[in-house]
């Protein structure tokens, strides 16, 4: 069920309706379970379709309901390894797809993020750390809930059972404008402005790998522009599939965790992934990056090495973060890159302290040179390094690699860090300049009918802006 | 629930307000174009609809008239080799539709008979006279004509209409209306904003299109008359067709087929039918590969109608001198009035006579103008090699249809 088709709205509709019409805890979660079941079934055209999934569930709760009679860290490190590879068997990872596969099609949609509920659930089932046993109606509206099906958030179970079936918002007039606006400010990101930076993303890109020949210049011109549309389309889709959950969420009265916090404000890759796909960095941190930093702790005490401990653990979890996202060769570039990238930032960290100390390393981090040369930075390594998301095949990905040289790439990175630079610089002091002068404006913003118009216009613009576009708009995340 | 319920109701308020003051507003910027009973997309441009696809899918209702009308389909020559101005001039008796769209393949045209079909009733199609301007580059398959992944796969132009704004729905058969016809010119009224949008839109963009981009403006009828080819032109022409036909060797026998059907479905439903071969310059023609299969392909269909009434074959296979062609495909403006000449001279009397037939009075009843046909036939003496060769359908010899004293027939009462 695309999130922009007419059926949608009418599905969201009718399960917004049936949820108030009783507030009783058990019939309310009977309209959630419904509703989740209703909205994966559009995905498919035959329940055969629908049958890798069950199994996948099925065998996920089995392995949580045998951790958590057990106890034991054998039934965990089976149960992990288990559910593991009949993911990557389902997923069709490249190297698994031509020894073996189900002769038939079947739903991948979201199956990356149930993996997530499902490990969660087995290790929290295994430190105790589960309010109470699951039962297997509670563990489908965790694992299946509609809103975060298709591309998250990874909520927590010990936060979703919180709100299963209750009113963990309390609606009012307020709240409820709140919701619809999210909701039209998310599919005003997705359908307009993600779009519209795709559009350029699509009509340039095809030149990076066409014949005509480029100039290092053009060529590296060319490759910046697209890697920064690309990074553009990434956020607004992403972020704006965000808002539209949340927004619905809070409907339904459930609180969905954020997953953008203004991340290209940030000024270090590592506070980056502070502030994009946050609930993926919190899974992350949580279930690996602690843990495996743990581990290495106790097998290397030694207090000088825990920093440099750091930086392994934070290599380790960022290039398992990396390969989550794909199932080609390319993703374990992508997952180098992002291991790199955060082990490199985690060492100039150290460096910087040794060299300078704390109190100077702070007073040096605090210029306004170095934060936005530091934001300029960040945002030109992810935006190159995401380019293996919209090259997914290892051939193409080295006919551009090989095209592009150190010259192109680095050109475009120092294009794209300078650029970033002065537009995050400018538009900050814009955007302050209209903050300091914006009281009579906020007074005006806040009143009924200025609200609802702002409202009305977004509306109409993406209604409008969007039939401009030849097909409709789709979640990019939903592949991964 | 109350207060979701009295949200959406403000909502809905808020936005049919700013709505009808925006419709209200497209009124003034952009009126509404005369309804003159025929279309001609190549002035696409100046109606509020902009692009051929749009303006014949929105606008195609005029088309539901008793009079006679001669709809020309098929794709950018046709839309520029016989325009509606000139044919309209050279054919008194009927209303002259240009419906051409640029890069139609023949599953668009197919899908652009169905569509005027649709808003038509019964009088209104049996009077309809289809000129289908065919060449080899229009017998590419769908998928491979519009593989960009700026739309839902195997869509053509008049589809991604169809869907774009939600006047059909999708459905694993095929579109299906979710606007009934009879309601299409209000649908057509209701969505002005988004029709205002993008024209601000395209006027805002095009010196951006056009820089970075690289999307040049339509050349002036100045530029297409001294326009020249060079080797080079020529040579990345031959890759452009090659490309745009699917990288294959061949044109496509389901294109081939599936034109073969449209006609035949055309004539069984009572109406006419002027298959037109259309000439393309002679470097072309004898350069690509497509051209053998292509010309074995309409002589195969000339020959399986021949014979059948209400049908009418035109070659125009000597129009080929390389100087008459703007670029590989595309008449200059003085050959495209030899080409009217030559259809006109196929339509005047096929049109001419299904109407005073009918209705003897109609042609002076019509307000239609009578061409000047001394002056026609003066100017056309500068190509004599237009005189009109028509392949007569029903016993397959060439014919002259030109009257004994130079002027084509007229409309007689």
């Amino acid at each position: 069920m695309s999130f922009v088709s007419p059926i949608f709205f009418a599905f969201l509709a009718i399960t917004v309706f049936a949820f108030h019409l009783n507030t009783s805890v058990a019939y309310r979660r009977r309209v959630m379970a419904v509703a989740n079941a209703v909205f994966i079934a559009s995905y498919v055209n035959n329940v055969s379709e629908l049958l890798p999934l069950l199994a996948f569930l099925l065998l996920g709760y089995a392995g949580l309901e045998a951790v958590r009679r057990r106890q034991t860290s054998s039934s965990l490190a089976a149960g992990i390894v288990v559910v593991l590879a009949v993911y990557i068997f389902l997923k069709r990872f490249t190297f698994i797809e031509p020894l073996a596969r189900l002769p038939f099609p079947y739903l991948i949609v979201g199956l990356s993020y149930i993996l997530f509920r499902v490990l969660q659930v087995m290790v929290d089932a295994r430190s105790g750390s589960l309010p109470d046993r699951i039962g297997p109606l509670a563990f489908f509206r965790y694992t299946c809930n509609f809103l975060c099906f298709v591309s998250g958030p990874i909520q927590r179970y010990q936060d979703f059972a919180t709100m299963d079936g209750l009113d963990a918002v309390r609606l009012d007039a307020d709240r409820v404008y709140e919701a619809f606006s999210r909701i039209v400010t998310g599919y005003f990101k997705f359908v307009v402005i993600a779009a519209v930076a795709n559009y350029f993303f699509m009509s340039f890109s095809p030149q990076l790998f066409g014949a005509a020949p480029l100039g290092p210049f053009k060529l590296s011109l060319l490759y910046g522009f697209c890697v920064a549309a690309y990074t553009a389309y990434l956020y607004f889709n992403f972020s704006g599939y965000m808002d539209i959950v949340i927004g619905i969420g809070l409907l339904l009265g459930q609180v969905l965790p954020e997953n953008f916090n203004r991340p290209f404000t940030a000024r270090s890759f590592l506070e980056f992934w502070q502030r994009w796909h946050m609930t993926l960095s919190e899974w992350f941190k949580l279930y690996l990056f602690n843990p495996f930093l743990m581990f290495l702790m106790t097998r290397f005490p030694a207090p000088g090495l825990t920093a440099y401990l750091g930086v392994a653990a934070f290599f380790v979890t960022f290039l398992v973060m990396g390969i989550w996202h794909g199932t080609t060769l390319v993703f374990v570039i992508y997952g180098l890159l992002m291991g790199a990238g955060a082990s490199l930032n985690k060492l100039w960290q150290i460096a910087c302290a040794n060299r300078f100390g704390k109190k100077r390393y702070r007073a040096l981090s605090q210029m306004t040179a170095y934060i936005y040369l530091a934001r300029g930075l960040t945002f030109a390594y992810f935006a190159v390094a995401l380019t293996c998301l919209w090259v997914p095949e290892l051939h193409q990905f080295l006919t551009l690699s090989k095209r592009l040289g150190i010259t192109g790439t680095g050109g475009a990175f120092v294009l794209l860090a300078l650029s970033f630079s002065a537009a995050a610089l400018i538009l900050d002091s814009v955007v302050a300049w209209f903050s300091s002068r914006g009281d009579g404006l906020r007074a005006v913003s806040e009143g009924l009918v200025y609200k609802n118009m702002s409202l009305a216009i977004r509306i109409l613009a993406m209604l409008v802006i969007a039939s401009i576009f030849n097909a409709p708009a789709d979640f990019v995340y939903k592949a991964f | 629930m109350k207060l979701i319920l009295h949200q959406i109701a403000l909502t809905t308020l808020c936005f049919g307000l700013l709505y009808g003051a925006v419709l209200g507003f497209t009124f003034l910027v952009f009126p509404d174009p005369p309804r003159v009973g025929w279309l001609d997309l190549e002035t696409s441009d100046t109606t509020p609809y902009r692009t051929a696809t749009k303006n014949f899918f929105l606008a195609r209702d005029v088309l539901d008239v008793p009079d006679q009308k001669v709809l020309l389909i098929g794709a950018s020559n046709t839309l520029v080799g016989f325009t509606q101005r000139s044919v309209q001039a050279l054919v008194p008796c009927a209303k002259v539709s240009n419906l051409a769209i640029g890069s139609a393949n023949i599953t668009e045209l197919h899908q652009l008979v169905d569509l005027v079909h649709e808003v038509q009733d019964e009088g209104a199609r049996r009077s309809n006279t289809f000129v289908i301007g065919v060449w080899f580059g229009m017998f590419a398959d769908t998928e491979k004509r519009w593989p960009g992944p700026d739309r839902h796969h195997g869509d053509t132009d008049l589809d991604v209409e169809r869907y774009r704004y939600g006047f059909y729905r999708r459905t694993s058969t095929g579109p299906v209306a979710t606007l009934p016809p009879e309601w299409l010119r209000a649908g057509a009224l209701l969505i002005r904003p988004y029709l205002l949008v993008e024209e601000v839109t395209r006027d805002l963009t095009v010196e951006f299109r056009r820089i970075v981009l690289g999307r040049q403006p339509n050349l002036t009828e100045a530029q297409r008359e001294t326009a020249v080819m060079s080797e080079q032109d020529k040579s990345d022409a031959l890759a452009y067709w090659r490309l745009n036909m699917g990288s294959t060797s061949e044109i496509s026998q389901a294109q081939v087929l599936l034109l073969q059907n449209t006609i035949d479905e055309l004539l069984r439903s009572g109406e006419k039918v002027v298959l037109v071969d259309l000439p393309i310059p002679s470097w072309h023609r004898d350069a690509s590969i497509y051209q053998p299969g292509y010309a074995r392909a309409v002589e195969n269909i000339f020959n399986h109608f021949a014979g059948r009434p209400n049908f009418q074959g035109l070659k125009m296979a000597d129009l080929d001198e390389d100087k008459d062609y703007v670029d590989e495909v595309h008449p200059k403006p003085h050959l495209a009035n030899v080409w009217a000449s030559r259809l006109a001279s196929v339509l005047t009397p096929l049109t001419c006579t299904a109407r005073t037939a009918t209705d003897p009075e109609a042609p002076c009843r019509s307000g239609l103008q009578l061409p000047p046909t001394d002056t026609d036939a003066a100017k056309l003496s500068a190509g004599e090699r237009a005189l009109p060769k028509t392949r007569n359908a029903h016993d397959g010899r060439s014919t002259n249809i030109r009257q004994a004293d130079g002027r084509v027939p007229r409309c007689v009462r």
